[in-house]
């Protein structure tokens, strides 16, 4: 529908040009052109001009003046789908996004088939979960737009998001069926894999392997092709063909973990020899994998688990695999094994201070082990005592391996993180072992200055320091690798740099600097806020580029982000300190000052 | 089987001193040596580049060494000022890779008299072993340690150019050298 108030041709085109500037960005010319046809006292209430020039000066940051125009435009020509449009832009630049909704259901009243207006509706009802909403306007652009590929695709995303699936699939059928496929069809084989999702949703798991049979030649993504049927298989109990499956998945990986769990519950393996055969004939096949040797520790106990995490420890040991132990840790949950383990490491020691070997028997068969062997047996035993609770002997190795080889900084990081854990054995807000976190940063700071280029004990350092309630010297030490020029602090929250913002709060937190905790924990917030506006711009990218999968493997994320556990220890520390405001208030002391001043005031004039 | 071979080789590598990993250099002199080194030798060790080294061995720093040149007494030398390695990987090869490294970098260079350095006279495992790279004792320097006892030191050289000193010609050592890092 035309505006009510419609401009003589040499004003629609200077009109037209203003529009054509805000989309190219060249807002001072928009408003050059503006200013031009409200200079005509006859014009100089247009509704739609006053509209666009708002959104403009918007663009320029000068956002007061913008309400103000596009409001007076509008109220000026309440019946222009322009002046509606406009406002909901506006609305939505400010992420008001309910508001935006309005506007736009406004403006399509006078204009139903506005293409541009639905899209932006549609944008924002999918970025609000107004699934409803979302699916009839799609249906809307479909019957406008029915040659667009988007069209069809954000048709049949709505249906299958309110989990009509077999609606959705109708349509991505009936869209594919049109569809001219070349040889090396990228974007084809995504919409295929999509389509085996919204059959899998639905739940039908022998259609999607039908499915997948008859086009897994036209997916390119092979890999999803052998995850899918192995996956298929499984569920559908085709035990043999899901065991030729996995079989394959591990030729292509055979550090893949969950193949091999996946393997074994396709060859149904019921008792641990089996499993342990399975795991042999595979570190047969790769000598060179990691996995298929330490798999097999999970199942292995008494006599059996000696021998192989024997060998798995001494290999380990004699390359010097510093995360060794915690490659390990997850057996320490059986008492049994620990024992073991303890055992072996205690002869290792001994032998190799006396013959250079893990054991006395191999000094006539294995050549001497090298010098580092014993170094990294006593940075395990550390860690392994530290483990166990006993801080004692964890010093007390770490020390001896100090004294062995001053110059390895993974010792330093092992000693601060001992301190730090007998520091949070104890009360954490009466520790026995008072000072104790900060020997523990100490240590931290000292592995720091022995490797300045390395990022990860560089932060390490930070958060023992902001543990140890240092929250300058945890900015200046982090300062060595942010952006010169800019603090430090706000290089971190321009970064979303959480496990900084998080700790900072908590620190802030034990020195009852409520405002100063507060306010971390609200730039965590910000960071969450920020991440799900982030999400607008995908829903236009990702229908585009086809990668539907992924689309809604993100809208999904975005729905449950913050249980994400930043969020939830940034909350956890804003509730503490709000309840604790709440419980004990400021004094005011101007407020108390002014009812002192006041009664004696009153006093006197009495 | 081939794997199984690499596995047991330890492997011994040089690296550069950095303003990063300087600390690693001072913390292995402190242990290693009798005497400590001011800021000024730490200072100058960063500009030395091919002249001061980390040794590494299996990725741990084990051993260093640190280098300057001398140009007293009218001749162009190398000073040894440190080379060191830790305690329990002694006899490993290290301080021989940080010599050949050195003697490397002197016949590269071409224009070298000789390479000296000081050894406390107790040292007898030092001077053994630079004595299998062709050093030999010239002097002995009286109360050269101020700290340590027994304070004196001996200067061990290794000559790498012929030439006239006060009459005396050592032409052997030309062939000392080829035989020792040929």
């Amino acid at each position: 529908m035309p505006s009510s108030n419609p401009l003589p041709p040499k004003e629609n085109a200077l009109f037209k040009r203003i529009l054509k500037c805000y989309e190219h960005k060249q807002y001072k010319n928009g408003l050059k052109f503006a200013k031009q046809i409200l200079g005509n006292p006859k014009y100089a209430e247009h509704g739609e001009t006053l509209a666009m020039k708002g959104l403009t000066l918007n663009c320029l940051g000068r956002k007061e003046e913008a309400y103000d125009y596009v409001r007076r435009g509008l109220r000026n020509d309440l019946k222009s789908h322009v002046c509606w449009h406009v406002y909901g832009l506006l609305q939505r630049s400010d992420k008001k996004y309910d508001e935006a909704i309005k506007c736009y259901r406004n403006a399509l009243k006078w204009e139903k088939d506005n293409i541009q207006i639905l899209r932006d509706l549609s944008l924002l009802q999918i970025q609000m979960r107004d699934l409803e909403g979302y699916r009839d306007t799609r249906y809307q652009l479909f019957m406008l737009r029915p040659t667009q590929r988007a069209s069809w695709i954000g048709f049949a995303m709505a249906y299958h998001l309110l989990q009509d699936y077999e609606m959705a699939l109708k349509i991505v059928e009936e869209f594919r069926k049109n569809q001219v496929k070349t040889t090396y069809d990228y974007e084809h084989s995504e919409l295929l894999l999509y389509e085996n999702m919204v059959i899998q949703d639905s739940g039908a798991m022998l259609d999607a392997l039908v499915h997948m049979n008859k086009y897994n030649e036209l997916i390119c993504d092979k890999l999803a092709v052998y995850e899918t049927w192995g996956k298929l298989y499984l569920e559908l109990e085709q035990y043999h063909e899901a065991s030729v499956v996995y079989r394959e998945l591990l030729k292509r990986n055979p550090e893949n973990t969950m193949y091999y769990q996946k393997l074994q519950d396709a060859l149904q393996l019921q008792s641990v020899e089996e499993r342990l055969k399975l795991f042999e004939s595979y570190q047969e096949k790769f000598p060179r994998a990691q996995a298929p040797r330490r798999l097999p520790l999970n199942y292995a106990t008494g006599k059996q688990f000696k021998l192989m995490v024997d060998k798995y420890l001494r290999r380990g040991l004699h390359k010097g695999v510093p995360p060794l132990f915690v490659d390990l840790r997850s057996l320490y949950k059986n008492p049994e094994k620990v024992d073991i383990i303890e055992q072996l490491l205690l002869q290792y020691v001994d032998a190799l201070k006396k013959f250079n070997r893990f054991s006395e028997e191999d000094v006539e068969t294995e050549p001497k082990e090298p010098a580092s062997a014993l170094l990294w047996v006593y940075y395990y035993c550390a860690q392994h005592y530290d483990h166990l609770g006993n801080t004692d002997k964890a010093l007390s190795y770490v020390n001896e391996a100090i004294e062995h080889t001053p110059t390895l900084i993974e010792l330093f990081l092992l000693k601060g993180k001992i301190y730090k854990i007998c520091f949070q054995v104890n009360d954490v807000s009466i520790p026995q072992h008072a000072g104790d976190v900060i020997s523990a940063y100490k240590w931290m700071d000292e592995a720091q200055g022995l490797d300045t280029a390395d990022r990860y004990i560089n932060s390490k350092c930070a958060k023992y320091m902001l543990r140890a309630n240092l929250v300058k010297e945890a900015e200046e030490t982090c300062s060595k690798f942010t952006r010169e020029g800019v603090s430090a602090m706000e290089n971190l929250n321009e970064m979303q740099c959480m496990w900084f913002q998080t700790e900072c709060a908590l620190a802030y937190q034990r020195m009852e600097k409520w405002g100063e905790a507060l306010k971390k924990c609200h730039e965590v917030d910000r960071h969450f806020s920020e991440v799900i506006e982030d999400q607008f711009d995908f829903h236009t990218y990702c229908m585009r580029k086809m990668t539907l999968r992924s689309y809604v493997g993100l809208l999904r994320l975005e729905d449950v982000l913050r249980s994400h556990p930043f969020y939830f220890k940034a909350a956890r520390c804003a509730i503490e300190v709000y309840l604790h405001l709440h419980d004990c208030p400021f004094k005011d002391e101007t407020a108390e000052q002014e009812m002192n001043t006041g009664r004696m005031h009153k006093e006197a004039t009495l | 089987m081939l794997y199984l071979l690499a596995m047991t080789r330890s492997k011994i590598e040089l690296g550069d001193v950095t303003p990063h990993n300087i600390k690693q250099l001072k913390r292995l002199n402190q242990v290693v040596f009798p005497v400590s080194y001011n800021d000024k030798f730490y200072k100058d060790v960063l500009e030395a580049g091919e002249l001061a080294k980390l040794a590494y061995y299996n990725d741990i720093v084990v051993g260093a060494v640190c280098c300057r040149i001398d140009t007293s007494e009218n001749s162009r030398r190398l000073y040894i000022m440190t080379l060191g390695c830790l305690y329990p990987y002694r006899r490993l090869g290290i301080g021989t890779k940080m010599v050949q490294h050195v003697l490397n970098y002197v016949q590269k260079d071409g224009n070298f008299d000789s390479i000296f350095l000081h050894v406390q006279v107790s040292n007898e495992g030092a001077i053994d072993f630079y004595k299998k790279f062709g050093f030999e004792i010239v002097e002995t320097k009286e109360h050269y340690y101020k700290r340590i006892e027994p304070a004196d030191a001996h200067v061990l050289q290794k000559t790498l150019r012929v030439k006239v000193t006060n009459g005396d010609v050592k032409d052997d050592e030309k062939i000392e050298n080829e035989k020792y890092h040929g």
